[in-house]
């Protein structure tokens, strides 16, 4: 084990409804659910399926930026006390307003959004997140039932229908919300989590190491140090393994305190996604530029799960169905990363080696991706097919990009991801289709060789049969959708 | 100025406030005592074995690990189940499924419970096991007898058919998914007494199984349930095995004793909603009319009966939903199998009856190529004809015929119908499909001793009022309903009222709160307990307004006070008549009981014309009825289902509280709708249910709720033979959901080039591409994979 180093801090700070708690010791590896109910007695917010897949334990977690603290929604089941120093969070029980119940909370009552209350806490908490995301926007304004059902898309309900719940969002007007930064003014507290930015934390405690570094050079020392380090981000993925396969990382590195990495910005012809930023961001950014990847984005999880994920993890985790990586695929975008001996690019298409094996050595870790903007005359087209359309993990996904030249299809990439042990470009259907005319028989031919090209397995989320089905007509739904819906419009 | 009455009153959620803040409590949401253990128990990791070693030293030596019991510790009996005694609380030589308990862990802490279980050793023979009920069918593995109501001559109707048709139905179980999962504190007491805090629909069988199996009295044991985080039914008879699990070690260390399952654990090793897959055969004119139908249910009980004689009663009562069929032998059969034990579930085998007959209507349909809500209005029961049930009760009120004709106007659905079939012929990437279907449920347990129920009122001095059922709250709003009941019966606001957790020690050998009925039983319980008191105190009134000739008749009595009639200003309070009566020794408690009247029924009964043996009498009180219109929008490469519409208009009779019923209709309606769509069981081929998680077991988010969702009932002021005229509405409305899966089946007959198109419930669309790929005679996939849960 390593020596602490005499100025690293050895406890977590971070607040709880305004409160100031420092944790330090076998604590720190608590999942902030076990904190809050067994540790402090919050017994609001509830945990049901401690994977980040009911919402019943959303939190308010704020953090500091431009001066003042953010909040946004994330599942506290999945969300450890190490990820937290210098943050406040915000549960159930801190929502009232000098002792009365906020809005949101009222309208939830009066519209019976509640019947047996245990999704209750976690809905009343996103729905207050939605309120004070309107609130800080330009005009404020009751929310529409879209964006009540974006913002509730991670809360599930299994009595009420959610018909009660969508009213009660309807009914709340925001500006009778208080900001939460109004609510919780303690200037003390936003100069400690300001000072906590700036400092390195280095926890050891039951055999088990926990460092949060302040620089990319000292991140990139740890990780040269101890080669079985596991890095968190925003944790949705190695909580859950946590959580439900017993995962004790015994070396662990956070890297919510590294500079610069939190942006997405368009830089020389791309657009450059930071790895602490998150698929939030990312989802507003790209709006615009990649429609379809903001269509796949708006289904690929929940509010709270995407405000916490990251395209990084995302790509780090790098399972084959992995929903953002077909898009990264078949537009050649490039993963940075970065060791001890510098930066490097890599072209996500050379990046998986086999099933979640990356071709990146262990002192490196990723600090961006670089997506190529889009070229005017290209089609591009994403696909998620799951059990459930939202919130769901897919059985297969796949991304089509194609720049046609007259009748004719000059350039096609096709990226599977869900019917191999990585996601696979189809070199033999991308050869078939490239210089074709654009017709059905041809992708009716095409879908066949695809099905020549992958390796689906039979599995919870659907048989064999059908994802080489799935992957042999979802080239015929492009061309379908192209022939009658032109290049924009989509059902 | 008079207040207006409360009942009938859209009021909160008598819990609401507490939900909302977060400050209403839960099982798990309890402080720990000093000293208080964690249970869990080790189950068997095959489906069917027997335990040849089982070595407990190397788990009892872990640090912090305290117990380990297995069968041999219990005090009394192994054996129970709440209606035939088939089932072990802990295997003794034969584990009957993946996750069967074996041994009861307590520890002082979660990491040395999972340190305890990798440190049991065990070794089991592996015995053959049985998933599926074509397999048990093939083994003659049944649980109890074939259940049968025959009315007519049905092979007479048959030999005389114009048209018949035939075939099978399949549809999957559903889980629960309650939130909470199952839950339960047991506190010890003195001279070896418990007090248990469980998760429960039903306290008095959890007493009852934990004295029984322990070896106690009942009078030994206490129960009690504030509140459940969800239900469903899944915790009328598998909220028990815990909850005396922690007993077990509360008795044998002293030491209060906490079990929460983890959601896997509870997925994995409870019961759910029975798979069935049915045999059946139609009989019907050119025209469509039903004259004669032959059915045979099988069920997937599980490895135990639990309650799956009751849930195939309900199923056969419900075969022919809302249709009179002269000629009719409905069959049910319980097949036992290597899962755990299937348990009731919201409709409790009403769903699973109906989806069969609305199977049944949907294939004359597109056999006659007709409307199938043509062939529905047809064949719904009558008013005044046509209207005995196969069981020989008559269908009273029945408000179906005026419902169909008006949610038909209201939905549009003919315009609608219109415009899809237009659509389908257009659209290269879509098809559209509607139906409009009904529901028609008996109100009443189907057995008769069931339905009872008890209440105590007890009055303060300072006016207010505690009040105790037999129900308990799982967030359908009974607390709320009673509540509404009790103070307008008192005439008292409703906060002067308070509904209490419900516990045995306040009413003894309650029913489970189920079959809809909690608030019609224990609601009369409680109308009759206060119709006892203000009895007593009307004539305690009558005694101080008029001292001289004191007459109950002259009493008034209403939300602002009591008086003389014949000299209004002589008026006393409610507070001030309850300290009156206090001082004159009067009780200001009460215990009320109801039974509901008239009911009867005979599984046995021997017709005296055919000489048969039937089901027959009247098993329920009165029915609930309704109507449902859905639209769905399939994805032809992908075979994704959107619901964009559904229309519902019920039968309810006059709310106790309009809009917890409204919650009850959304949300059964959409719990109904994942287990017809994306709700998806599945096992792995040794019996390990995959699906043990929101992760992979899909049911409805906000975004699945239909764009347009109109919800309605009719004005009906006839139900006077319930409570307030109310109707039971807990459970009717998800088989309104059937709307949904008709509408997929409706929609995939526009590209079966003329076949009667055959779908097994649920329509996922692994099982939509399925038959839209056989369709398009690409033939590369299976048909029926998803065969009977596994």
């Amino acid at each position: 084990m390593r020596q602490t180093r005499g100025r690293d801090r050895n406890t977590i700070i971070l607040y709880i409804n305004g409160e100031r708690h420092e944790v330090g010791g076998e604590q720190v590896f608590l999942p902030v659910t076990d904190y809050l109910r067994y540790g402090i007695g919050r017994t609001g917010t509830k945990v049901v399926c401690a994977e980040g897949d009911c919402g019943a334990c959303t939190v308010l977690l704020g953090r500091l930026g431009n001066g003042e603290i953010g909040y946004k929604p994330v599942n506290a089941c999945i969300q450890y006390i190490y990820q937290l120093d210098g943050m406040h969070l915000i549960t159930v029980e801190g929502l009232k307003i000098n002792g009365e119940l906020n809005p949101v909370q009222e309208a939830m009552i009066t519209c019976h959004g509640a019947q047996c209350g245990y999704c209750t806490p976690g809905m009343v908490v996103a729905m207050c997140g939605l309120m004070q995301e309107n609130l800080c926007s330009q005009a404020p304004r009751p929310a529409t039932s879209q964006e009540v059902r974006e913002a509730l898309t991670g809360n599930l309900c299994r009595c009420t229908g959610y018909e009660s719940i969508l009213n009660a969002g309807a009914a709340v007007n925001p500006v009778e919300m208080p900001s939460l930064q109004a609510l919780y003014p303690s200037v003390e507290m936003a100069g400690e989590l300001e000072k906590c930015a700036g400092e390195t934390v280095c926890i050891e405690a039951d055999d088990r190491l926990f460092l949060n570094p302040v620089s990319i050079e000292e991140a990139v020392g740890f990780k040269a140090e101890y080669p079985n380090l596991t890095i968190i981000n925003g944790g949705t993925d190695v909580s859950v393994f946590c959580n439900k396969r017993g995962f004790e990382p015994p070396v662990l590195m956070s890297l919510s305190k590294l500079p610069d990495l939190d942006r997405v910005e368009i830089l020389d012809g791309w657009i450059s996604v930071g790895a602490r930023a998150s698929l939030v961001q990312l989802e507003r950014s790209i709006e615009d530029i990649y429609p379809e990847l903001h269509r796949m984005l708006n289904v690929f999880g929940s509010p709270q799960i995407k405000h916490a994920g990251t395209l990084s993890g995302n790509i780090a985790n790098g399972s084959p169905i992995g929903d953002t990586l077909p898009f990264l695929f078949v537009t050649d975008s490039e993963v940075e990363v970065t060791g001890v001996s510098g930066t490097r690019r890599i072209s996500m298409n050379h990046l998986y080696t086999g099933y979640k094996t990356l071709d990146m050595r262990p002192d490196e870790m990723i600090t961006c991706v670089w997506i190529p903007m889009p070229r005017p005359d290209e089609t591009l087209r994403l696909y998620k097919v799951s059990r459930r359309k939202h919130l769901d993990i897919s059985t297969f996904t796949a991304a089509v990009r194609m720049q046609k030249s007259g009748d004719d299809i000059e350039d096609i990439r096709i990226a599977y991801g869900g019917v191999g042990p990585t996601v696979l470009r189809l070199p033999k259907t991308e050869a078939f289709l490239n210089g074709s005319r654009f017709s059905e028989a041809n992708f009716r031919e095409a879908g066949k060789i695809a099905r020549s090209e992958i390796t689906p397995i039979s599995d919870v989320r659907g048989l064999q049969d059908y994802r080489f089905q799935l992957a042999e007509n979802i080239l015929l739904k492009f061309y379908t959708e192209l022939k009658i819906t032109g290049q924009e419009v989509r059902v | 100025m008079k207040p207006e009455k409360v009942v009938g009153q859209n009021i909160p959620h008598d819990s609401a406030r507490g939900h909302v803040s977060g400050e209403s409590l839960y099982v798990d949401d309890t402080p720990f005592a000093q000293g208080e253990l964690l249970v869990d128990f080790f189950g068997s990791s095959v489906a069917h074995g027997r335990i040849k070693k089982l070595d407990l030293e190397a788990a009892k030596n872990i640090p912090g690990v305290i117990a380990l019991y297995t069968y041999r510790d219990l005090g009394g009996h192994n054996q129970f189940g709440p209606i035939l005694q088939d089932e072990v609380l802990l295997v003794e030589e034969i584990a009957e499924f993946i996750g069967h308990p074996i041994v009861v862990i307590a520890a002082e802490s979660r990491k040395a419970i999972q340190k305890a279980k990798a440190a049991i050793r065990i070794e089991m023979e592996e015995l053959p096991p049985v998933f599926t009920i074509e397999e048990a069918r093939r083994k003659g593995q049944f649980i109890f007898k074939t259940r049968i109501i025959e009315r007519g001559d049905v092979e007479k109707a048959f030999a005389e058919a114009e048209h018949t048709l035939e075939g099978t139905f399949y549809n999957n179980g559903q889980e629960h998914f309650y939130l909470e999962s199952q839950a339960a504190i047991a506190y010890p007491g003195e001279h070896d007494t418990l007090t248990v805090h469980s998760s429960t629909q039903h306290p008095s069988e959890v007493q009852a199984v934990i004295a029984e199996v322990l070896g106690l009295g009942c009078h030994q044991v206490v129960v009690e349930t504030r509140r459940m985080g969800g239900a469903f039914g899944g915790k009328e008879c598998q909220a028990t095995h815990p909850a005396v699990m922690a007993s077990l070690v509360a008795l044998k260390t002293k030491r209060p004793a906490r079990i929460c399952l983890s959601v896997d654990d509870d997925m994995k090793t409870t019961g759910k909603r029975h798979a069935f897959h049915n045999e059946y055969k139609v009989a019907f004119t050119k025209d469509g009319l039903i004259t004669g139908m032959d059915v045979h249910l099988y069920s997937n009980g599980g490895a135990a009966n639990d309650l799956s004689t009751a849930v195939m009663g309900r199923a056969i009562c419900h075969a022919e939903n809302a249709y009179y069929i002269p000629n009719v032998r409905i069959q049910g059969s319980i097949c036992k199998t290597n899962l755990p034990p299937n348990t009731a579930f919201r409709g409790f085998g009403g769903p699973q009856g109906m989806a069969n007959m609305e199977n049944i209507i949907e294939e004359i349909a597109q056999f006659l190529g007709k409307d199938a809500y043509d062939i529905r209005v047809l064949n719904c029961y009558g008013t005044d004809d046509r209207n005995i049930t196969p069981y020989g009760q008559t269908v009273e009120n029945n408000h179906l015929p005026e419902i169909f004709q008006k949610l038909e106007a209201r939905a549009d659905y003919k315009n609608r119908l219109a415009q899809i079939e237009k659509f389908n012929g257009e659209s290269p990437l879509y098809l559209k499909g509607i139906s409009l279907t009904p529901i028609k449920f008996g109100i009443s347990f189907n057995t008769k001793f069931l339905n009872q129920a008890s209440a105590l009122v007890n009055i303060y001095l300072d006016g207010t009022v505690q009040v105790s059922t037999g129900a308990t709250e799982m967030g359908q709003g009974v607390n709320t309903k009673i509540r509404q009941i009790v103070a307008e019966e008192l005439c008292l606001p409703v906060e002067a009222v308070r509904m209490m957790a419900t516990s045995t020690e306040k009413n003894n050998n309650t029913s489970a709160t189920a079959a809809s009925s909690g608030s019609d039983l224990n609601g009369s319980a409680a109308a009759d307990a206060c119709r006892k008191l203000k009895a007593r105190l009307v004539e305690c009134a009558a005694g101080h307004l008029m001292s001289d000739h004191p007459d109950v008749d002259s009493v008034e009595w209403d939300e602002t006070g009591i008086w003389d009639r014949r000299d209004p200003k002589n008026r006393l309070s409610f507070q001030q008549l309850v300290k009156l009566a206090h001082l004159d020794r009067v009780s200001l408690g009460e215990r009320g009981f109801y039974a509901t009247p008239g009911l009867s029924f005979d599984w046995e009964h021997r017709d005296p014309q055919t000489g048969k043996i039937t089901a027959y009498g009247r098993p329920f009180l009165y029915f609930t009825t309704g109507c449902a219109c859905s639209e769905v929008l399939i994805d032809r490469f992908t075979g994704d289902v959107k619901v964009v519409r559904s229309d519902l208009l019920m039968d309810i009779g006059r709310p106790i509280n309009p809009g917890i019923d409204r919650g009850q209709i959304a949300g059964a309606f959409i719990q109904g709708m994942g287990w017809v769509t994306t709700e998806d069981l599945r096992y792995s081929d040794t019996g390990d249910l995959l699906t043990h998680s929101p992760t992979t077991y899909k049911i409805p988010n906000i975004q699945d709720v239909p764009e347009v969702f109109n919800i309605d009932w009719i004005d009906n002021p006839d139900n006077t033979v319930n409570l307030r005229r109310s109707k039971a509405v807990g459970e009717p409305p998800l088989m309104l959901a059937l709307s949904v899966w008709t509408a997929v089946k409706h929609a995939l007959s526009f590209v079966s080039n003329g076949d009667i198109v055959k779908l097994n419930l649920p329509a996922t669309n692994e099982e939509v591409l399925t038959r839209l790929t056989d369709y398009a005679n690409q033939g590369k996939l299976e048909t029926g994979k998803i065969m009977d849960s596994v």
